[in-house]
């Protein structure tokens, strides 16, 4: 598509980092991907604190409601990514024809297929699969609430049916026109100022956002969560024919990206499927081994053969149990480094991956420190969790997963000062 | 009470039209239902829980094995209605205010199930009044609450303000769960217990069963 890009200080502290060589700066991500972003309502609230040009913040993800972190914003907070995603949202309709949309006080910019409809008695919001509101609504947002969760449209006749296209319905081989999007996305983005991070390709084996199919109108299959779960044990060979297909369908999909914007991008989202819980996992390893790595290891064979990305592997909570078993697969990079979970001792961490694992996040405690802390608990754990997690790079500075709302403004801006303070005690 | 291991093999391994055949099998043949119970079926879901804390079983395990008991209690609900059995203990269960997450409830309840309690359900985003309304209507021992979300987590404290409200914290014992939740955040908002897994909350809920016959 476009020659070669430069390499300005940012994509190239990232470059650093992630390739295990000390950079100039920890680098740091909020927004370039839909597990490092922030809710709507603290951008606005940053927009304000920085004094930024006032406009209505745009969703850039609606299923969690997280906003559009802009150029102007990204500078403010120092932020070294930029977002490289398709143009379509988790509920399946385009980020395209803006229009307000109001929310526990909050007034943003939401797509125009972006159609929704009030609870008549509990006056909760729910959200229509591709903006067709005859369909039957894929997303529930509580009245109060701040974002949107999938609503379970498991047909009961629908439970035992495993046949592969019904099951794999999300996973679609992308279209000219959709390709025409990326290379025009992509080509805004590669100008060399920052790491591009890729969300496309649709390569998750098992993500429990996914499961539900809440971009599809009528989905079919395996849709209940709690199914899908009790599948993996009861049905491995099974969920083997399904991954099959999306690893078949993913490589076709990257084959494709890669001839048309493959030197844009510096780091590609693999799957965001959470292997952990607060304390345990949710299989053993020789499950993990037996059932997800083959394929995530045949997706980052052809990935690392093929282009120069690095591979983003997301998995909440008490995952370290995985972590040989990933790298042996390929994943270069994990997120969001679940410090607060069982097992995940920063130091711990860093000492037994330091050179062999990107730690992309785990910069400060989303489940505690940051929401209800003060912002000198923020400062110390930020300076502390830069200081271990930076040694000889391999870590780009971010929240553990996205931002939440009601998150004190005062600890956001502590965070970001904090890793600014860190980056201006290493000169 | 004999061990009818066709039944509780169904259970360990998850095999719900197993386990629901093996409780006909056994009723055909006369055997008491209550020594179904707690002769095959609490043991059987006492192990799985023990596998579980062992790393053995996971959460699709869990959830398999509960799904079994279900399904093997099922023949029994309409034998054990006419017979006026108690179970071990009535609880109220639910996702408070704002919190759609059920995974995590709907494992305790399976849990407390297989444990022999009688668990009411009031679902998700559960308001504080819907909680006090069950409390006055099914008089339990025992009101288990979860939130996944930072932002649902203080519905937790309101609920418990509710329940004071209305006269009706000294009844329960309120037993709290949930991801971002400690055994400091129980104490600060006035819970009687912190579950950290499924497992736990059975254990808790055992303990504050006992505690709550001594105190009468």
């Amino acid at each position: 598509m476009t020659p070669a890009k430069s390499i300005g200080p940012k994509r190239q502290r990232v470059l650093d980092s992630i390739n295990h060589r000390t950079p100039d700066h920890v680098p740091v991500d909020f927004g370039g991907c839909n597990v490092t972003g922030m809710h709507a309502s603290c951008v606005a609230a940053l927009r304000d604190h920085y004094g930024l040009a006032k406009r209505l913040v745009k969703i850039i993800e609606p299923y969690q409601m997280l906003g559009l972190i802009e150029d102007d914003l990204k500078e403010a907070i120092g932020v070294d990514v930029a977002r490289l995603s398709g143009r379509t949202t988790m509920f399946g309709f385009d980020n395209q024809g803006w229009k307000p949309f109001s929310f526990n006080g909050l007034t943003v910019l939401v797509p125009e297929a972006f159609r929704t409809v009030t609870e008549p008695e509990e006056g909760g919001t729910l959200i229509y699969p591709r903006g067709d509101t005859s369909a039957k609504p894929s997303g529930h947002m509580p009245k109060g609430g701040f974002f949107f969760d999938a609503i379970i449209r498991q047909e009961e006749d629908q439970r035992e049916n495993y046949d592969v296209d019904d099951n794999t319905a999300q996973y679609t081989l992308l279209s000219d026109a959709q390709l025409d999007e990326i290379e025009q996305d992509a080509r805004a983005v590669n100008t060399g100022e920052y790491a591009v991070f890729a969300t496309l390709g649709n390569t998750a084996l098992g993500d429990i956002s996914g499961v539900p199919g809440i971009d599809l109108t009528h989905p079919k299959g395996v849709r209940d969560i709690a199914e899908w779960y009790m599948l993996t044990a009861s049905r491995p060979d099974v969920v083997h024919q399904f991954y099959e297909r999306v690893v078949e369908t993913g490589i076709a999909n990257l084959e494709k990206i890669n001839a048309r914007v493959g030197e844009a991008i510096d780091i590609l989202f693999l799957c965001g499927t959470d292997f952990g819980t607060q304390t345990s996992t949710f299989c053993s390893t020789k499950t993990f081994d037996s059932l997800w790595k083959p394929h995530y290891t045949e997706l980052c064979n052809w990935v690392h053969k093929n282009t120069g990305w690095k591979i983003f592997k997301h998995s909440c909570g008490a995952s370290e149990r995985f972590f040989e078993s990933m790298i042996e697969a390929g994943v270069d990079i994990i997120n969001p480094v679940q410090c607060s979970a069982r097992g995940m001792d920063a130091r711990f961490l860093k000492d037994k991956y330091k050179g062999r694992l990107v730690f992309w996040g785990g910069g400060v405690d989303t489940q505690h420190v940051l929401p209800f802390g003060t912002p000198e608990e923020v400062r110390a754990q930020v300076l502390e969790r830069c200081e271990i997690f930076s040694d000889g790079g391999g870590f780009v500075f971010d929240a553990i997963h996205n931002v939440q709302a009601g998150t004190p403004l005062e600890n956001i801006v502590a965070m970001i000062d904090a890793v600014k303070e860190f980056n201006g005690m290493r000169h | 009470m004999a061990l009818v291991e066709k039944l509780y093999d169904a259970i360990v391994d998850g095999e719900a039209a197993t386990a629901r055949e093996a409780v006909n099998e056994e009723l055909a043949k006369g055997v008491d239902p209550i020594a179904l119970i707690t002769g095959s079926m609490i043991p059987a879901m006492d192990d799985v829980g023990q596998l579980y804390q062992d790393e053995q079983y996971f959460v699709p395990e869990l959830m398999l094995s509960g799904r079994a008991m279900k399904a093997a209690m099922e023949p029994l609900r309409p034998l054990l209605a006419v017979s006026g059995v108690k179970p071990a203990g009535t609880v109220i269960a639910g996702a408070v205010k704002g919190d759609l997450h059920d995974i995590g409830k709907n494992l305790v309840i399976s849990m407390l199930e297989g444990a022999g309690f009688k668990v009411i359900d009031l679902g998700t985003d559960v308001k504080p009044e819907k909680f006090v309304a069950a409390i006055r209507e099914h008089n339990p021992q025992i009101v288990c609450m979860t939130a996944l979300l930072t932002v649902t987590m203080m519905s937790m404290k309101t609920t418990i303000a509710a329940i004071e409200a209305a006269g009706l914290r000294d009844l329960v014992k309120i037993l709290v769960g949930g991801a971002p939740l400690n055994d400091r955040f129980a104490r600060e908002i006035g819970a009687d217990g912190f579950g950290e897994t499924a497992t736990d909350a059975v254990t808790l809920a055992r303990q504050m069963v006992v505690a709550s016959a001594h105190a009468n």
